[in-house]
């Protein structure tokens, strides 16, 4: 039971960071029909800015006190605007060319895009795997049978205050409309007068910001970061999207804590080298069976 | 040295590009394999041959990953699995791992006809989905093969793979710890390779893979069965790697999960991409460049710049920045690859002629 | 005898009802006429007919056989070819190849033979290349035949997409809106071309939007407005239908 708990814990953590990096996929899928591959990189990237803002901090010696809670929210910030900024110049540089191009090749571009990132963090941050500063106090709580690090709620709490945020911002919001327009129709969003590249180009924005955060608690929450993280959690939180449907973003973050939730169950119950092999058999499972998703409509094609 | 091999036959290949010549072009096929033949009895060493098989290797690859994304336009990102699948055929069926020591020229025909097989059980559920979503199954796939591999310690020897693999026989001569017998063999592969390729984009399949890859629904209304003449390309595609995968475990003599991840796929894929998906003759100048660049260029490079500069770079750290900088830039710039097929580049010209007749 | 007939055939998209109970019988041998006010179903029934969509009620027949269930292909396999109101051509192809693919089905070569280039294949290849070259002259599309198709004029464009439909030899033609986007010139070619290919032996059903074609060429028609069926026979009794007037000039006074 105990062992349960911990677990189920486990997964929750894993699960909100998933659903933060799913959110990325699903809104650019939702609205250009694009795997941006590359936006796992982009979270790793956000993890990278917001480890070296802590440790420029820490040598600086300002992380105490009311200085350590600015130091923390800087790096949060730092790495959602890096994160954001980068999604975004990936966007304008790598995609926008390739708009009504066959639907293929801005795939094969954000596979490239992906490869190129990972190689330059690497060349910027070594291959091994950079630990992250531990500044940040985690106290156990004993909750019942449950026992969980400070750590770990603020590191789920963050996750749902974005997802919560992002929500009401597409509910509510005039870009958030557009938003939902342009991924309707992108024509006749641009003939009532939505600039379609903008509203793309925020979408990026808003995507690579979740990343960041992503990268942020990421960091936090795995205690280092490495040139390779993006693509596993990538693929993972891929998967996560697709289980909830992609395009939808209470799918993104259902399908987020349901993987990261099979993750840490399948590595308690049959052991960490199979989690690889279950998360990608329900991706397969998921797309053969249900490629709309748990929430999903399934989509008639076009003719 | 190496360079001289891989000059001659890009020249080759960009000579039959140009050709019209039906004669031509085969003398130049000719001249070519004779030159590969004949050439390495006076000039070159075992490393160079070393190289060139592994190239060799690669080009029938991607000459079968070709007949996948290239003919039918299905893009497979977990190719490497049927790498792995072959390559594992070899070795738990010709080493001290089950004692089995199974002949590597039935082999060959073992791999390919596993590796077909588990392209048609891979493609049979999936080959309904659309586009993007297959490739992420494949990739799917292809994370799950080496996994699997790595996981089933008892029967694969786990992370560290299989040694001391079988050395090949020919006619109870073995290959010793030469590369030539893996070099011919290679040459032969690609020769074959390339026949099967011409002949399947000449034939009734591969129209209708071509009707599949431009416009599925017009394809279906012309009465293709679809989904079979998909699984017929993921299974072709399959067998090429299946084979290709024997010669590369022979060769080394080993094998392990970690020589199959995704960046084995990504690199076939860049091959095609760079010398031009669909174009036969592009996808071997393609895979040659990528392979020549990766085996010899990078290493000189490295081993200059470490003794003008006293530093230890590892270049070799550049592989994936090659590969992503390849599939960004031909996607921005040059989609049609660096050697587009000879009836494209004839359509460029016309192209004028057509806008002024309509 | 007839050779299309549909029977209280319906198809709902949601909560619209696109066709409503239609009743339709084509004769073999006929050219038959679909017209109709934009969204008036036409396209769809077209859409119902190569299984794009299913029908949701009543039953549709080619040649006698029940069309329920059956895939696209499938009804390829009963002699149904069709053309695209928006072209669907293989773009990336040259002109000879579009119409080779049309004649899949009159092929056998297997994948083994493909594999081989076996003597089947290289016969039938040729076969095949000079049936489509002879098409190609006989719909008028004659020194463009290995330009590939995206770069043919759009007037070309549509001959070869009615080849690529001919390579079948299908005993039932779809047509949708063949005239679109044609000069006078080029429709008067397209009337020619159809009765052509009637006295092939094929039966014509084409879905057009401009009524001197379809007045002057089709021997029956039937109007569809709002999903239903509400008038069909000679070219003159259609014209001079109370319901269609009124469909075309709008309510009456």
């Amino acid at each position: 039971m105990h062992e349960f708990l911990a677990q189920l814990a486990n997964g929750v953590e894993l699960g909100a960071i998933y659903a933060l990096i799913a959110l990325g996929y699903t809104l650019v899928y939702g609205i250009l029909e694009l795997i941006n591959f590359a936006h796992g990189d982009v979270y790793t990237f956000g993890s990278f800015v917001a480890l070296g803002v802590l440790v420029g901090l820490r040598a600086a010696g300002v992380l105490h006190g009311a200085g350590l809670i600015l130091g923390i929210a800087a790096a949060l910030i730092a790495a959602i605007i890096a994160s954001a900024l980068l999604n975004a110049a990936i966007e304008r540089l790598a995609y926008r060319p390739l708009r009504k191009a066959p639907r293929l090749a801005p795939l094969i571009t954000a596979i490239g895009v992906s490869f190129m990132l990972e190689n330059l963090i690497e060349l910027w941050q070594g291959s091994a795997p950079v630990p992250f500063p531990n500044v940040i106090p985690n106290p156990q709580l004993q909750i019942g049978a449950l026992e969980v690090g400070v750590q770990q709620i603020v590191v789920v709490a963050l996750a749902i205050v974005t997802m919560v945020a992002l929500h009401f911002f597409v509910q509510r919001s005039r870009l958030g409309k557009a938003m939902r327009a342009v991924a309707q129709d992108r024509d006749a969003a641009s003939l009532v007068g939505i600039d379609v590249n903008r509203t793309i180009a925020i979408t990026f924005l808003i995507a690579g910001a979740l990343a960041g955060v992503a990268g942020f608690v990421g960091g936090v929450s795995f205690g280092s970061a490495w040139f390779l993280n993006g693509f596993g959690a990538g693929l993972r939180a891929f998967t996560a999207a697709v289980l909830g449907g992609i395009g939808n973003i209470a799918g993104a973050m259902l399908g987020g804590f349901l993987i990261g939730l099979l993750e840490s169950f399948s590595t308690w119950l049959i052991g960490g080298q199979w989690s690889n092999v279950a998360v990608f058999s329900v991706l397969i499972l998921v797309l053969v069976f249900r490629p709309s998703g748990l929430l999903g409509e399934s989509l008639p094609e076009k003719v | 040295m190496i360079y001289t091999y891989a000059f001659v036959a890009i020249a080759a290949c960009v000579a039959i590009e140009r050709f019209h010549n039906r004669r031509a072009k085969a003398t130049i096929v000719l001249l070519l394999a004779a030159f590969l033949a004949i050439a390495p009895r006076f000039y070159g060493n075992d490393a160079v041959f070393s190289v060139l098989a592994d190239a060799a290797v690669y080009v029938m690859l991607a000459l079968g990953l070709n007949i996948v994304v290239g003919f039918a336009g299905l893009l497979d990102l977990g190719y490497a699995a049927f790498f792995a699948i072959g390559a594992y055929t070899y070795g738990m069926l010709a080493s001290p791992q089950f004692g089995l020591h199974l002949p590597f020229w039935a082999l060959l025909f073992i791999a390919a006809a596993l590796a077909a097989l588990f392209g048609a059980l891979l493609g049979a559920p999936t080959l309904r989905l659309h586009g993007d979503y297959l490739a992420i199954v494949t990739l799917g796939f292809g994370e799950i093969v080496p996994q699997i591999f790595q996981n089933l310690t008892k029967y694969t020897g786990g992370p560290n793979g299989i040694a001391a693999l079988d050395v090949p026989t020919f006619f109870g001569h073995s290959f010793g710890a030469s590369v030539m017998p893996y070099y011919y063999i290679a040459l032969f592969g690609i020769a074959f390779a390339l026949w099967i390729s011409r002949n399947l984009r000449e034939s009734r399949l591969g129209r209708a893979w071509m009707a599949i890859r431009e416009d599925e629904l017009a394809a279906k209304h012309a009465g293709i069965d679809v989904l079979r003449s998909k699984l017929a390309a993921f299974a072709i595609g399959a067998s090429f790697s299946g084979i290709g995968g024997v010669l590369f475990a022979a060769k080394l003599a080993l094998v392990s999960p970690d020589l199959f991840g995704f960046q084995v796929s990504v690199l076939i894929v860049s091959m095609l991409v760079l010398g031009g998906m669909g174009n036969i003759v592009g996808v071997v100048v393609g895979s040659l460049l990528l392979t020549i660049v990766n085996s010899a260029l990078l290493p000189q490079i490295n081993s200059l710049v470490d003794t003008a500069f006293h530093t230890t770079l590892d270049l070799s750290n550049l592989h994936f920045l090659i590969y992503g900088a390849i599939l960004v830039g031909i996607m921005l710039f040059r989609p049609e690859g660096l050697l587009p097929s000879r009836e494209r580049r004839a359509e460029l010209h016309h192209a004028g002629e057509a806008a002024v007749d309509a | 005898m007839s050779l299309l007939g549909l029977a209280g055939v319906t198809k709902r998209f949601g909560a619209l009802t696109a066709l409503s109970n239609v009743n339709l019988n084509v004769e073999e041998g006929a050219i038959f006429g679909i017209i109709g006010p934009n969204g008036a179903g036409k396209s769809t029934l077209f859409n119902l007919l190569t299984a794009i969509y299913r029908f949701d009620e009543g039953s549709i027949s080619i040649g006698g056989v029940s069309i329920a269930g059956l895939t696209t292909q499938r009804i390829a396999r009963l002699g149904v070819a069709r053309t695209f109101q928006n072209l669907r051509l293989f773009g990336n192809a040259s002109a000879l190849a579009n119409v080779m693919v049309g004649e899949h089905l009159l092929l056998q070569a297997n994948i083994v033979d493909a594999l081989l280039n076996s003597a089947r294949e290289r016969r039938e290849r040729l076969e095949a290349e000079r049936r489509a070259r002879e098409l190609l002259r006989f719909v008028g599309v004659v020194g463009v035949e290995e330009h590939f198709a995206r770069n043919l004029s759009y007037g070309t464009q549509r001959r070869l997409e009615i080849a690529r439909a001919l390579a079948a030899r299908p005993r039932l033609l779809l047509l949708d809106e063949p005239a679109a986007g044609l000069n006078p010139s080029e429709k008067l070619e397209l009337v020619s071309l159809i009765r052509a290919i009637r006295d092939t032996g094929a039966t014509v059903v084409l879905i057009e939007h401009d009524m001197g074609l379809v007045m002057n060429l089709c021997e029956r028609i039937a109007v569809l407005d709002y999903g239903e069926k509400i008038a069909e026979g000679s070219p003159r009794e259609v014209r001079e239908h109370p319901r269609v007037i009124e469909a075309y000039l709008g309510a009456p006074a």
